[in-house]
C-alpha cells in the first residue's frame, strides 16, 4: 500500500508538471510555433483569461462557463491585436518581439491602473482526496485531464476540420492558399485568435489556484517559450513530447533536490536538447521520417 | 507630483543633444515658497510586482504630510514631497536615489520595499551622505548610520510568534521560505528560536522567487507531519501556495511574519484558504485600539478606495512624524549628523496607531507593539495575544553600536558584527 | 595628411555616415560631449554616464544580431559574469596600484572565455534562429536563479559575499593610478570622461572592424549563410568571433554598471533585463551602429523622463511609443531619421 501510494504520488507530480507545461505552451505553440510570431504578451493573454474567469465566476456564473468566457475574451482580444498590430509584422518576425513586449507593458500596467493591484480570487473547487498518507486536490487532476483534452482537441482541429487544413496550408504557403480561394487574412486572424484563446483557457483553468495580479502571466511565460522551442515547429510532434520530457525532468529534480534544482534542471535540459537536436524534437522526428 | 516648476535649459541641437533635451529638464526650486520647505523624497514601487503592498505606503506618507502641514509643518516649514515610481526595478532605485539626493536635494528619503532594492540604493545614500528611512518589515541586520529602519525585524516577530505557537500546537516545526535573503535569514531565526525552546525542525524548504506551482512542496510537508508550518513566502507568485495547499487538504496551523500584514492575503483569497494562520505584525487595519480606529478613519477620509492599510503603511506614516520630532528637537536642522545626535539620546518616540514606538540608538531600528493576528475561518482577524514594547535587541546585543562606529553593513545571525572589546 | 590616413578605414558600406560633413558633425558632437560636464551639474553628468554604461551591451548586440544575424537573447549573462567578477576581485584585492583596471580586464577575459565556450557549443552545433535566442536566454536565467539563492554566508569567494538576491555591494569604483593620489571614478565628471572615452574608442574600433574583410564576410553570412559557405568561408568561425566580441562588450557594460552603483544583483540577468537590450537595439535600428548608439541613448532618456513625469502612466506610454515605432518605422526610429536626413541633403560625391 505504502509502495503504491508513493508511486501514485510521483505520477501525480509528473502529471501536474506536464499539465502545466502543456497548458502554458499550447497557445504559444500555435502563435509562435506555427505562425512564427514571438509573442511576449502570451502571459498577458493568460492573465486576461484568468481575470475574465474570476470576474464572471464571482458575478454568479458557474466556473466552467466562467472559463469559457475567459477563453472567448482572450480569443477576441487576440484577434483584435492581430488585426491592429501583428498582421503588419508577418514579414519581419523579430519585430514582433518589440511589438508584443510593448503590448505586454500596456496591458499589465493598464490593468493595474484600471482594476487595482489585485482582484479577489475565486477559490479552488472540489476539495481533496486521500491516497495513503497524502491528500491531493481533485482540481489538479482535472487540470491534467484538461491538458490531454486540449492536445486531442487541437489535433482534431488541425487534421480533421476544414479550417485546420486551410489554416496549415495558409501558413505554409500563403499565396498558394490564396489562389486556391482561401481568405488568408481571416485565416491568420482566426489562427492567432485560437492561440490566444488557448492562453485564455489556461488562465481560466489556473485562475482558481493562483493569486490574481496583473503580472500573473509572467510565471507561465518562460516555461511556455522553452517548451515550444524544444518542441520545434510542429505542435503535435513537438510541443506534446517536449512537455512530456521537460515535465519528467522537472518533476524528478524537484522531488529529489527541491524547486531550485527543478528549475535549473529544466533550463539545462533545454540547452542540452537544443544542442543535440538543433531543430527541436519535431524537426528530429520529421527528419527521421524523411 | 511636486510643486517645482520645470525649466528646460536650451541647448543647440545635434542628435544626441535632442536626447539630452528630452532627458534632463532642469528642476529649479522656487524660492518664493512661503518658507523654505522640508523636502522628502519618496521612492516606492507604484507599479510592477510589488505594487500590491506599496501603493498604500505612498498614501500614508501623503496623509501624514497633510496632517503635519495643517498644524504648521516641521519646525514651521511646510513639507514638500518628491515622489518617484520605482516600478519594482532595482536600477530605478539607483537612478532615482541619485536624483533625489543630487538634483532635488531632498532632506530625507523614504525608500524601498524589497530588501534587494534597499541594498541597491544603500551604497548611493552612503556615498552622497544622505539620510534615509526604510519603512519596511525585513530580515534585519542593517547597521548603517545613514539609515533608519521603522519596520519590524525577525527578533521582534519570531521571538514572540514561535514560542507561542510551539506552546499551543506542538514542537515539530516545518519552514517553507522564499529562496533569497529574506527567506533564508528569517528561516535561520526560526531555526535558532525553535532550538532554544526545545523544539524540532522536521523540514525546511526554500522556494525560488516567482515559483507558482507547489504540488511537490505540499507533498513534502504532508510527509513530515509538522505541528506548525512557518510560511515565509514572498511575492504574488508564491502566494498561490495557500490556495493550492488548501485545495490539497493540507490544514496545518501556519505561522508567518510576512503574510496578512503586508499583502493582505486574507482579503484577497476566498475563505477559508488562510484559516488557522497566525501572524505577528506591528500593525494591520483590524487592530482595535481607539488610536488605530481613528487612523483608519482618517486614512479612508483621504483615500476612500484604499484596499487595505497594512503594516508598511503605518510604518511610513509614523516615520514622517518621527522625522518631524527629530528635526524639531535638532532646532530645525536637517543635517544627518545633528539628527543622529538626537537619535543617540535614545528617546525619539511617537504615539503611533499601533502604540508607542521608540528608535533604538545602537541599531537605528525601532521598538514595536507586536500583535498576534489570527485568521479565522471566515477570514476575519482576531488578536489572541499582544506584546508591548518589543525592542530590536539583536544588533545591539551582538555588538553593533551606531553611536560609536558606523560600518555601513548588513549583518546576519551567522555573520554577526565583530565583538568589540 | 598622414595623420588622417587611418580615416578611410572608418568608412564603408556597412556603416551610415561618411564624408566630411558627417565627420565634422561627429567631431563637434564629441567636443560637445567632452565639454558637457563643465557646463552641467553632478547629477546630470552621472546620469548621462549611466546611460553610456549600457551602450556597450547594445553595441555588442548590434554586432551579433544586426550585423551577424544571430539574435542572442542572453547578453545579460555576460553582463552578470563580468559584473560579479569585477565585484569579487575589487572586494578581495582593493583598488591600489590600478588593480581595479586589472580586475576590469580579468572580468572581460572571463566573459570572453565563457562566450567562446558557449559560442563554440552553439555555432558548431549549428544552432540558429530562435533556438539560439532561447539557449542564450536559458543560460542567463540559470545564472540568475543560481545567484539568487546564494544568500547564506557559505557562498563567498574570498572576502566577497555573493549575498544572493539582495546583491553584492561594497564593490569598489574603477580607480586610475595617478601620481600622488589615485583617482577613484565616482559617478560624476571622472567616471563620465572615462566611459565617454571608452565609448568613443569602441565606436571607432567597431567601425573599422565592421568595414574590414571580417565585417564584409559577417554581412554576407547574415544575408545568406549558405552562399557564404559555398564561397569557402567557415560561417561558424565568423559567427563565433562576433559572439565573443559581443559578449566582451556586454561584460564591459556589466563592469561599468557595478562600478557605477557599487552594486550588482542577480536581477540584472532576469528575463526583463534580458529583453531590454533587444528592445533598445530594435528601437534605434539594429543594422547600423550609429543608429544603435543614438537609439539606445534616446530610448533610455525618454523612458527615464517618462518614469519621472508620467507617474503610473509611464509604462503605458512607453508601450504605446514602442508600438507606434515598430508599426511606423520598420527599420528602427533612428535609422529612419538618418534616411530622412539623407533624403533632405543633396548628395555630393567627392
Amino acid at each position: 500500500m505504502n509502495y503504491l501510494s508513493s508511486i501514485f504520488g510521483f505520477l501525480y507530480q509528473l502529471g501536474d508538471s506536464c499539465a502545466f507545461l502543456v497548458l502554458a505552451s499550447c497557445g504559444l505553440a500555435i502563435v509562435f510555433g506555427m505562425m512564427g510570431v514571438i509573442n511576449l504578451a502570451h502571459g498577458e493573454f493568460i492573465m486576461c483569461g484568468a481575470y475574465v474567469t474570476a470576474a464572471t465566476t464571482r458575478a454568479g456564473l458557474p466556473l466552467p462557463l466562467g472559463i469559457a468566457c475567459g477563453t472567448i475574451a482572450a480569443g477576441l482580444a487576440g484577434m483584435v491585436v492581430e488585426r491592429l498590430v501583428v498582421n503588419r509584422l508577418y514579414g519581419r518576425p523579430l519585430d514582433t518581439i518589440v511589438a508584443t513586449w510593448a503590448i505586454s507593458l500596456i496591458v499589465t500596467q493598464g490593468t493595474l491602473i484600471v482594476l487595482g493591484s489585485t482582484i479577489p480570487g475565486i477559490g479552488t473547487p472540489f476539495g481533496s482526496f486521500h491516497v495513503g498518507n497524502y491528500s491531493y486536490s481533485y482540481y489538479r487532476l482535472l487540470l491534467m485531464v484538461a491538458a490531454a483534452v486540449v492536445l486531442i482537441g487541437l489535433w482534431l482541429v488541425f487534421n480533421k476540420t476544414n479550417f485546420g487544413i486551410v489554416a496549415r496550408a495558409t501558413i505554409q504557403v500563403p499565396h498558394m492558399a490564396e489562389s486556391l480561394g482561401a481568405n488568408t487574412r481571416l485565416i491568420y486572424s482566426l489562427t492567432f485568435g485560437l492561440g490566444t484563446a488557448l492562453a485564455g483557457l489556461t488562465g481560466g483553468l489556473y485562475a482558481p489556484t493562483m493569486t490574481m495580479v496583473p503580472t500573473m502571466g509572467t510565471s507561465f511565460i518562460m516555461e511556455a517559450f522553452v517548451t515550444v522551442v524544444v518542441g520545434g515547429a510542429d505542435v503535435f510532434l513537438g510541443t506534446a513530447p517536449a512537455a512530456g520530457v521537460l515535465g519528467v525532468i522537472r518533476a524528478l529534480f524537484t522531488s529529489w533536490q527541491g524547486q531550485l534544482f527543478g528549475q535549473i534542471a529544466l533550463l539545462v535540459a533545454v540547452i542540452v536538447v537544443i544542442r543535440v537536436l538543433p531543430k527541436g524534437i519535431s524537426g528530429w522526428i520529421l527528419k527521421g521520417r524523411a | 507630483m511636486n510643486t517645482c516648476t520645470r525649466v528646460a535649459r536650451p541647448r543647440t541641437g545635434t542628435i544626441s543633444q535632442v536626447g539630452l533635451l528630452l532627458g534632463f529638464f532642469t528642476l529649479s526650486v522656487v524660492a518664493a515658497f512661503a518658507a523654505n520647505p522640508v523636502k522628502i523624497g519618496v521612492l516606492e514601487d507604484q507599479s510592477g510586482d510589488f505594487a500590491v503592498a506599496t501603493v498604500c505606503k505612498v498614501h500614508a506618507i501623503q496623509l501624514a504630510t497633510d496632517e503635519i502641514d495643517a498644524k504648521g509643518g516641521i519646525a514651521g516649514r511646510p513639507i514638500q514631497l518628491v515622489i518617484y515610481d520605482t516600478q519594482s526595478d532595482n536600477t530605478r532605485y539607483q537612478e532615482f536615489m541619485r536624483r533625489v539626493l543630487q538634483k532635488d536635494k531632498v532632506d530625507v528619503v523614504f525608500a524601498g520595499f524589497s530588501s534587494a532594492s534597499r541594498e541597491a540604493y544603500r551604497p548611493i545614500v552612503d556615498q552622497l551622505h544622505g539620510f534615509c528611512f526604510y519603512n519596511n518589515q525585513y530580515e534585519g541586520g542593517v547597521c548603517d548610520g545613514n539609515m533608519v529602519v521603522t519596520g519590524a525585524v525577525p527578533e521582534q516577530q519570531f521571538s514572540t510568534l514561535i514560542p507561542w505557537m510551539m506552546e499551543k500546537f506542538g514542537k515539530r516545526i516545518y519552514t517553507i521560505a522564499a529562496d533569497y535573503n529574506f527567506g533564508q535569514i528569517s528561516a535561520e531565526w526560526v531555526r535558532n528560536i525553535v532550538k532554544q525552546n526545545g523544539g524540532q525542525m522536521v523540514g525546511e524548504e526554500f522556494i525560488p522567487l516567482g515559483v507558482s506551482q507547489f504540488s511537490q512542496t505540499i507533498k513534502n510537508i504532508q510527509a513530515a507531519k509538522p505541528d506548525v508550518l512557518v510560511t515565509l513566502l514572498v511575492g504574488t507568485a508564491q502566494s498561490s501556495y495557500y490556495e493550492q495547499a488548501n485545495s490539497a487538504g493540507l490544514h496545518v496551523p501556519m505561522g508567518s511574519s510576512v503574510n496578512v500584514g503586508q499583502a493582505y492575503e486574507h482579503k484577497r483569497f476566498k475563505p477559508p484558504t488562510l484559516a488557522n494562520m497566525y501572524v505577528t505584525t506591528n500593525y494591520i487595519e483590524e487592530v482595535e485600539t481607539p488610536a488605530s480606529k481613528d487612523f483608519v478613519a482618517r486614512f479612508h477620509a483621504k483615500f476612500p478606495n484604499e484596499p487595505y492599510i497594512n503594516q508598511e503603511a503605518e510604518n511610513s506614516y509614523l516615520a514622517v512624524y518621527l522625522y518631524k520630532e527629530m528635526v524639531e528637537r535638532a532646532k530645525g536642522s536637517t543635517k544627518p549628523a545633528d539628527l543622529r545626535k538626537i537619535i543617540g539620546m535614545g528617546d525619539v518616540s511617537f504615539d503611533a496607531p499601533e502604540g508607542k514606538v521608540t528608535i533604538d540608538p545602537k541599531s537605528q531600528h525601532m521598538s514595536h507593539t507586536i500583535y498576534l493576528a489570527k485568521v479565522n475561518d471566515d477570514h476575519s482577524i482576531s488578536f489572541p495575544y499582544i506584546w508591548n514594547d518589543i525592542k530590536p535587541y539583536w544588533l545591539g546585543e551582538a555588538g553593533a553600536d551606531l553611536t560609536k562606529s558606523d560600518p555601513h553593513k548588513q549583518y546576519t545571525p551567522s555573520d554577526p558584527p565583530p565583538k568589540r572589546n | 595628411m598622414n595623420l588622417f590616413s587611418w580615416l578611410p578605414a572608418l568608412n564603408g558600406p556597412q556603416t551610415k555616415g561618411a564624408g566630411r560633413p558627417f565627420w565634422a558633425g561627429f567631431a563637434l558632437l564629441i567636443a560637445a560631449a567632452y565639454a558637457f560636464p563643465f557646463f552641467s551639474d553632478d547629477y546630470t553628468v552621472g546620469n548621462v554616464a549611466y546611460f553610456f554604461t549600457w551602450q556597450f551591451m547594445t553595441i555588442g548586440l548590434c554586432l551579433i544580431w544586426g550585423y551577424g544575424g544571430a539574435l542572442s537573447f542572453g547578453q545579460t549573462a555576460f553582463f552578470g559574469i563580468s559584473g560579479y567578477t569585477y565585484g569579487v576581485l575589487t572586494i578581495n584585492f582593493g583598488s591600489a596600484y590600478g588593480l581595479t583596471l586589472l580586475a576590469l580586464v580579468v572580468a572581460l577575459l572571463l566573459s570572453a572565455v565563457v562566450a567562446a565556450l558557449l559560442g563554440y557549443f552553439l555555432f558548431f552545433g549549428r544552432v540558429s534562429g530562435v533556438f539560439l535566442g532561447i539557449v542564450t536566454l536559458a543560460v542567463s536565467l540559470v545564472l540568475e536563479r543560481f545567484m539568487a539563492q546564494t544568500a547564506g554566508p557559505q557562498w563567498h569567494i574570498g572576502e566577497a559575499r555573493l549575498n544572493g538576491y539582495n546583491g553584492m555591494s561594497s564593490i569598489l569604483p574603477i580607480t586610475l593610478p595617478w601620481f600622488g593620489e589615485d583617482i577613484a571614478l565616482m559617478p560624476g565628471t571622472g567616471f563620465y570622461l572615462f566611459v565617454l572615452t571608452l565609448l568613443l574608442a569602441v565606436y571607432l574600433g567597431f567601425r573599422i572592424i565592421i568595414n574590414s574583410r571580417f565585417g564584409n564576410v559577417l554581412l554576407a553570412i547574415r544575408e545568406n549563410p549558405g552562399r557564404a559557405e559555398m564561397l569557402g568561408y567557415d560561417v561558424r568561425k565568423y559567427q563565433l568571433g562576433a559572439f565573443v566580441a559581443g559578449g566582451v562588450l556586454a561584460g564591459l557594460s556589466g563592469v561599468l554598471y557595478s562600478s557605477w552603483g557599487q552594486y550588482i544583483t542577480p536581477s540584472s540577468m532576469s528575463l526583463t533585463a534580458a529583453a531590454l537590450p533587444v528592445i533598445w537595439v530594435a528601437m534605434g535600428g539594429r543594422s547600423d551602429i550609429s543608429a544603435t548608439v543614438v537609439g539606445t541613448f534616446v530610448v533610455l532618456a525618454i523612458f527615464q523622463t517618462l518614469t519621472i513625469y508620467g507617474s503610473q502612466y509611464a509604462l503605458v506610454i512607453m508601450g504605446a511609443l514602442l508600438l507606434l515605432n515598430v508599426l511606423t518605422t520598420p527599420e528602427g526610429l533612428i535609422l529612419q531619421c538618418f534616411q530622412w536626413i539623407t533624403r533632405l541633403t543633396p548628395r555630393r560625391r567627392p
